[in-house]
């Protein structure tokens, strides 16, 4: 070092570092944790799947209710393949005290009792412990919701917003090819009739604007017995149901289908939008599919990325003979709020679980995800100010008697990921009968293993 | 205390960090899933004792044997795939010609790159009507396949894609090409041989400890593929890209079944040994043990 330099010794230089890390340590601050927080709040973590729009719209709800009262606060963290996060989290005995999951996570909760009933929760906090605490108005959700957050008679879940699927078709398409854009397809027949003059093709003959495929998105292969008058499941013999008529002839539609398109062609142009669904590529939004099935968030995503789109909705079209225009079919999906055991503040989790519930937040968060209400009755200003034009469509779908709501049991996850080796199969050709016939038996053998298992262990949860 | 002993305990202490993180991270969790494997266990109940079921289970599932073969078919393919194209960069790094720094440099970049990043490149590059490599295929006046979305190209597009992360074993062969001693090749051309034989009988030999090396790492690496197919193909179509440790995850973390996932695990420890012990068996009878 040069002369006159001031040196700075090895002991000063150490003292400097001690002393600057005394000084953070003993710098007055909140805890990370409490960052954003008013002071005097309780604070209940929240995990939930949704980002991006959907989860600024969540959000915005969320936010209403830590503005509303000044106990409470809410810190949403948005998290992905959350069932499983969810999984280890509460395995681990350090679980959220509200996690967003879906409903058919709720067989799998219940039978292990790793989430608090809302009965219990109800016995143990209510008595104004916090805001809108209360029992929940079970006779205030449409009959179907209410089916899906329960299990063996108890409600494991508060719903925080419900789905159904639709036929979403292309107005000015239709009007190009000379169709009625009042008349979307009822029936099967009419879906194929209309998908073949909307179907395009370029000079090399492959598919170039689809008509409508099954397999755009390819989300739900276990979907179209529905279409058929299929079910899947019954629930009171927990019986795996592929083998019946109706969903023989279903999946035999399918098998149509491909022979139509082509089941290479079909294949590869579904398979190119693999990951575009919901952006400006997505088939429907970019004009490349002229009808799709899909659910009533797609409204939110026409808005941002093509608000110029003429668009419908209708029912799902049947099978010739079922057609009841009183009597929508579709199945219905819900994403739902647990609170596990174990949670620090099941309490303050529950109350905000149990304002969720309520007609105001519900329909705040449905307009803003444009979905439909799982309530059974709307508020007159519901509808008008919706920004999904065809919401009416899916809450006729939600209310109708002949709606469907998806398997309830543990083991659908399991029978779910068998139909999509299935519908592959069947697409490419495979014996329609026996397919099914496969599926249904190792599906069965899923049910059953859960059935000797939850008998094993002493039935806890209960059954179906 | 003798001074050996001594020492033994002194170095006993300087790594017992390791040791300690070794057995909380590593053998209690191997002991805790090898007694798993026994229950019943969800992760959200208690485990229920359910002694050799799950391993019973494992043959009538025919799902474990899809996702055994193929897993199998993808350790060996992306193996010898990858063993070749290692041996071939590396020959040609090691010409010492312009440039071959920079190229070293390429070739080691994709290691650095994140699985995720890597495979969203991967799935547009493929992609069937808009990837570049059917785009490249169509001025040639090859229609390309749809190759994630087809079961026939699926597995094939997944082997192709490992053999681009390739840098650490170029790395490795290209250390032990330099290391052949330049007596032997003199030897080699006075005896009159040249190209092909003096690769053959030089540095093939030479080298073949590394070779062995990238082998049984590249299978041990190959037998746990878990990001592409998860990413790109998410076991389909048609199961055609259904591999091991997607299936372990599965079961474990999707479909609540712990103690079956462990069951599943074990086995796959279990064949990963048996495989790595066969190939260094039969390395001990092709290896030139000198070359090391």
């Amino acid at each position: 070092m040069s002369a006159g330099a001031a040196e700075v010794t090895r002991r000063a230089f150490l003292g400097a570092l001690a002393a600057a890390g005394v000084g953070y340590a003993a710098w007055p601050r909140k805890p990370r944790g409490r960052e954003g927080v008013p002071a005097g709040r309780v604070v209940i973590e929240y995990w939930e799947k949704w980002t991006g729009i959907e989860g600024e719209a969540l959000q915005a709800v969320v936010d209403r209710f830590n503005a509303m009262q000044d106990r409470i606060w809410v810190r949403r963290t948005a998290v992905s393949e959350i069932l499983s996060k969810a999984l280890v989290a509460i395995g681990g005995g350090d679980p959220p005290d509200v996690v967003g999951l879906f409903s058919f996570s709720v067989p799998q909760f219940a039978e292990t009792r790793a989430a608090w009933p809302m009965e219990e929760l109800e016995a143990d906090f209510d008595g104004g412990k916090g805001v809108g605490v209360g029992a929940i108005d079970r006779g205030a959700y449409a009959p179907a919701v209410l089916r899906l957050l329960s299990h063996g008679g108890k409600q494991w879940a508060g719903v925080s917003s419900m789905y159904n699927l639709a036929l979403y078709y292309n107005r000015a398409m239709f009007r190009a090819k000379g169709l009625d854009p009042d008349r979307p397809p009822r029936t099967v027949g009419e879906l194929d009739e209309m998908a073949a003059r909307l179907e395009e093709r370029g000079p090399d003959g492959r598919v170039r604007v689809a008509g409508f495929s099954p397999r755009l998105p390819e989300w739900w292969p276990y979907f179209w017995p529905v279409m058929f008058g299929g079910r899947l499941y019954d629930a009171e013999g927990d019986r795996a149901v592929l083998t019946d008529e109706a969903t023989v002839a279903a999946y035999s539609w399918v098998q149509a289908t491909a022979r139509r398109v082509g089941v290479e062609d079909g294949r590869d142009f579904a398979a190119s939008f693999s990951r575009s669904f919901h952006s400006p590529q997505d088939p429907f939004i970019s004009g490349k599919a002229a009808m799709i099935v899909q659910g009533p968030w797609i409204a939110n995503f026409i808005a941002r990325y093509s608000p110029g789109l003429d668009y419908g909705a209708a029912p799902v079209p049947v099978a010739e003979g079922l057609y009841d225009p009183d009597q929508p079919r579709g199945m219905l999906e819900a994403d739902v709020l647990m609170v596990p055991r174990g949670c620090r503040h099941p309490a303050e989790a529950y109350a905000f679980v149990r304002w969720m519930q309520s007609r105001e937040a519900q329909e705040d968060l449905a307009r803003r995800h444009g979905k439909g209400s799982p309530l059974r009755e709307v508020s007159p200003g519901f509808r008008a100010g919706h920004p999904n034009r065809v919401v009416a469509v899916h809450d006729a779908i939600t209310a109708s008697p002949a709606v469907l709501v998806l398997p309830q049991t543990r083991a659908w996850q399991a029978y779910a990921d068998l139909m999509n080796g299935m519908f592959d199969a069947v697409w490419r050709g495979a014996d329609v009968r026996r397919a099914l016939g496969d599926v249904e038996r190792r599906a069965q053998g899923l049910l059953d293993q859960a059935a000797r298992l939850r008998a094993k262990r002493g039935g806890a949860g209960g059954g179906a | 205390m003798s001074p050996g002993a001594r020492d033994v305990l002194r170095g006993v202490a300087w790594i017992s960090p390791w040791l300690v993180g070794f057995a909380v991270f590593t053998l209690g969790p191997a002991v805790l899933s090898a007694a798993l494997s026994f229950c019943d266990y969800g992760l959200l109940d208690s485990a229920v004792w359910v002694g050799l079921d799950n391993y019973r289970e494992l043959w009538g599932d025919p799902m474990f044997r899809v996702a055994l073969r193929n897993t199998l078919v993808y350790a060996s393919a992306s193996a010898v795939l990858g063993a070749a194209v290692t041996l071939g960069v590396a020959l040609l790094l090691e010409r010492g010609l312009q440039g071959a720094a920079l190229v070293r440099a390429i070739v080691f970049l994709p290691t650095l790159v994140p699985v995720v990043s890597a495979c969203v490149c991967w799935m547009w590059l493929l992609n069937g009507r808009f990837g570049l490599v059917n785009q490249v295929l169509g001025w040639a006046g090859v229609e390309g396949p749809n190759w994630l979305g087809d079961a026939r190209w699926a597995m094939g597009s997944l082997v192709v894609m490992s053999a681009w992360t390739i840098g650490g074993p170029v790395l490795v062969l290209g250390a032990a090409i330099r290391n052949v001693p330049r007596a032997l090749y003199e030897a080699a051309d006075l005896d009159g041989a040249t190209g092909l034989r003096r690769f053959g009988a030089v540095t093939l030999p030479m080298v073949s400890p590394a070779v062995l090396f990238n082998g049984v790492m590249s299978v041990i690496w190959s037998l746990q593929v878990f990001g592409p197919p998860f990413i790109m193909t998410k076991g389909g179509p048609e199961n055609a890209t259904q591999v091991y440790a997607v299936y372990v995850y599965q079961n474990a973390f999707v479909y609540g079944r712990m103690g079956y996932a462990c069951a599943l695990a074990w086995v796959h420890v279990l064949a990963t040994l048996v495989l790595t012990l066969g190939l260094l068996w039969v390395g001990k009878r092709v290896v030139y043990a000198r070359g090391a």
